[in-house]
């Protein structure tokens, strides 16, 4: 798998878009400013995947990507057990600390992780002229590598030795709450965006 | 702590090492841990198994169930192992995800191509801690009897 500089450039670029929105949603939903990392694009090895994402217990829930573009990339929002339990807290007004994470919770992870999501493929769509829209969520509460590595291991059909991985943080200084977005594109999902993306330029 | 400290060598996934460091394989999800330990030497290996088959592939033996039992076992007879002190531990093959559309189960199919290769090879599992939905950390001491930790997400540290 081999992306040039360019490529890896625009793929941030169109990463960077879609986290904008994505932080605009949380920003109105938590009624808070939200602040966004420079985003990370880095084709990595399978055997150094664990340099990324680690075993600490986090909630992540999954969207496979699908519309006008090969099946088989993801979307992951990864947000840690501590920031779960502040973001259900300031949605619903609470500020009790010292509880385990709920039903109550995981519902609101589902649906905020739609929210976001959708509103990071429809940016990332939108420059590209296309659609993509979210799969219905997966939501796992557990360790990121170990999902991470079932993900690849059970739904790329090819036998893979290094992914594209982009990741970009949003966090509320108000709240202390830090969530990651991480799209995962598989090779067709990645031809598909470059060829339309040289259409584009093409066109200009 | 007045314990001599040793470097955990991370082994990451289709990766493996021989030797008698400890070792550690970090969440492991459909992945297996693998390791065979020699009881009379204190030396053993660890591979990160990610899929059942190799299908003829020879660059990454760690990777696959069937090359990592013929690589370990291979490296073992290598420096000087013999066959009947070896032992197997087998971890990881969880199922993380309920419902995918067309999901073939990795874990399971991961965990019965590791036993089906280490009883072809007549290496008895000594202690297997596989399945279920939950991710695991592993770490193995060849240098404390072969003695392995399974951390699971919430920290609950079992030692096996």
């Amino acid at each position: 798998m081999i992306l040039t500089a360019t490529q890896l450039d625009a793929m941030r670029e169109l990463g960077n878009i879609g986290a904008a929105h994505a932080a605009t949603t949380l920003s109105t939903m938590l009624q808070a400013n939200i602040e966004m990392s420079v985003p990370e694009i880095n084709v990595i090895d399978i055997s150094q995947i664990y340099k990324h994402i680690g075993d600490e217990m986090a909630a992540l829930v999954l969207f496979e990507v699908t519309g006008e573009v090969s099946n088989g990339g993801f979307v992951l929002l990864h947000v840690p057990k501590d920031s779960v339990i502040r973001l259900t807290n300031a949605m619903l007004g609470s500020t009790e600390m010292e509880r385990e994470m709920t039903e109550m919770d995981n519902s609101a992870l589902l649906e905020i992780g739609n929210i976001m999501v959708s509103a990071f493929l429809d940016g990332t769509a939108g420059l590209l002229n296309i659609i993509m829209l979210p799969s219905p969520p997966q939501l796992v509460i557990d360790m990121p590598h170990a999902a991470l590595e079932a993900v690849l291991a059970e739904t790329t059909a090819a036998d893979i030795n290094e992914v594209v991985l982009f990741r970009t943080e949003l966090f509320s200084d108000r709240y202390e709450i830090a969530s990651n977005i991480f799209l995962l594109p598989n090779q067709p999902m990645l031809q598909d965006i470059m060829g339309r993306l040289e259409d584009l330029v093409r066109g200009m | 702590m007045a314990e001599a400290v040793t470097e955990t060598v991370i082994i990451g996934i289709g990766e493996y090492r021989v030797g008698r460091m400890p070792m550690s394989s970090i969440g492991l999800g459909s992945c297996i841990g693998l390791i065979i330990h020699d009881q009379d030497r204190s030396i053993g290996c660890l591979a990160h198994v990610m899929l059942p088959e190799s299908q003829g592939k020879t660059d990454r033996p760690g990777k696959y169930a069937d090359t990592a039992v013929e690589t370990l076992f291979a490296e073992m007879r290598a420096v000087g192992c013999r066959q009947q002190s070896l032992v197997a531990k087998v971890v990881g093959g969880a199922s993380m995800f309920k419902n995918f559309s067309g999901t073939l189960n990795i874990g399971e199919r991961n965990i019965i191509a590791v036993r089906e290769c280490l009883k072809a090879k007549g290496i008895p599992i000594q202690i297997e801690d596989t399945g279920g939905a939950e991710g695991r950390t592993v770490t193995y001491y060849p240098g404390e009897g072969g003695r392995i930790t399974v951390k699971k997400a919430d920290g609950r540290t079992r030692e096996l």
